[in-house]
């Protein structure tokens, strides 16, 4: 069972919602990265998250945008990203990650390659953008076989059909995007969430995480009464904008506001 | 066109419908089996082909078509005077005097 699966099945078993945290790598500075994954660790993120920098994010509004590209000021390449996780796993070898990004930055060093690499380094599964189940007949097989969990991409725009033909291919969660726009661009609409995650549902057994809209504790907590997993990027790497000029003091910053979502998280998992 | 690293390079064209880094499969295709033959055009030489062909004909050709008028005009004094050469005039300049009348210190 990959760690991922492992992560869901306990957290199931105490009665908790997931808490997933993403940053995107090498911003605002390539030292910062790991000292703020285990800050988020710490504060309460099961699952990290970690944004590959690339030069065209598709599905990602202004914040991770601007996020990418002081990463790319910083030369921070597939190779460092996948350096950084293997420095995290020297002192933490149960929280899974998740690499978010685009395909071409791993097309680059050759998908078996990359799958390899993420393995020896400690990499649980990969979340690229443009690279759908239907898109994915060489990259899908050479994952599975290095044991990376492919999580995919389910839209309020997906088809019942497609829906069916996701989850066949998912491995480890399914990520609802929960807004018609891209991250961090609109606050979700949870009632029309709850919806989905009931027609989701009859397709997958897999835990179901929802992202791209939730901002502050208070959004937060209302997901988690609905899904399997909180995803929270935008609002994270805004604070690291804000404080990108004292990158030391980082890791205390996103943590304190991780910690805010998770109390949230978890006072209404004790609630329920 | 992209970095080693696979992170996409900044294009520059004059024509906006031309200022894009990637090739569709179908050209990438045609040009790998040999089918199709692709060349290109200067800023200058598309510019200086858009006010030849307004000039000479009336027709304002699109700044995108512009470079296969250019190239056309290279092309042209290689051949026998009995061989045809067609040109797909794909849009209408109107579109560009703004770009055009910039590029000439010009404004409306």
């Amino acid at each position: 069972m990959s760690r991922i699966s492992q992560c869901f099945k306990r957290l199931k078993a105490d009665g908790q919602t997931a808490l997933i945290s993403y940053i995107t790598a090498g911003d605002p500075e390539p030292w910062v990265t790991v000292p703020m994954l285990h800050a988020l660790v710490d504060a309460g993120a099961d699952i990290l998250e970690l944004g590959v920098p690339f030069s065209d994010p598709m599905s990602d509004g202004p914040v991770i945008q601007k996020a990418c590209e002081r990463a790319l000021k910083n030369d921070v390449s597939i190779h460092n990203v996948l350096d950084m996780v293997a420095t995290f796993r020297k002192k933490n070898t149960e929280t899974p990650i998740v690499l978010m990004g685009y395909a071409n930055p791993l097309e680059s060093i050759g998908y078996e390659n990359f799958a390899k690499k993420a393995q020896e380094v400690g990499v649980d599964g990969v979340l690229t953008v443009d690279m759908p189940p239907e898109e994915s007949n060489e990259f899908l097989p050479l994952m599975n076989k290095h044991g990376i969990d492919t999580i995919f991409l389910v839209a309020p725009t997906t088809s019942t059909e497609r829906m069916a033909y996701i989850s066949e291919h998912a491995k480890g969660f399914i990520y609802y995007v929960s807004i018609k726009g891209v991250t961090g661009s609109a606050v979700l609409d949870v009632s029309e969430v709850a919806d989905k995650m009931v027609e989701l549902k009859q397709h997958t057994n897999l835990p179901i995480g929802v992202g791209f809209g939730i901002r502050g504790g208070k959004s937060a907590a209302a997901v988690s009464e609905i899904a399997d997993a909180v995803v929270v990027g935008s609002s994270l790497v805004s604070c690291i904008q804000e404080h990108a000029d004292t990158p030391e003091e980082l890791p205390a910053s996103v943590a304190a506001l991780l910690a805010e979502m998770r109390h949230a998280i978890n006072a209404r998992d004790m609630a329920r | 066109m992209q970095d080693k690293n696979g992170q996409i390079i900044e294009t520059h064209s004059i024509s906006a419908g031309l200022d894009y880094p990637g090739v569709g499969p179908e050209h990438a295709l045609l040009k790998d089996i040999g089918r199709a033959q692709y060349v290109s055009a200067t800023d200058e030489e598309a510019l200086q082909a858009f006010h030849d062909l307004t000039r000479i004909e009336g027709i304002i050709p699109a700044l995108e078509s512009s470079h296969a008028l250019a190239y056309a005009s290279k092309l042209a004094p290689t051949m026998s005077s009995d061989q045809i050469l067609l040109i797909n005039l794909s849009g209408r300049g109107d579109k560009d005097m703004h770009t055009v009348a910039a590029l000439a210190g010009l404004s409306f």
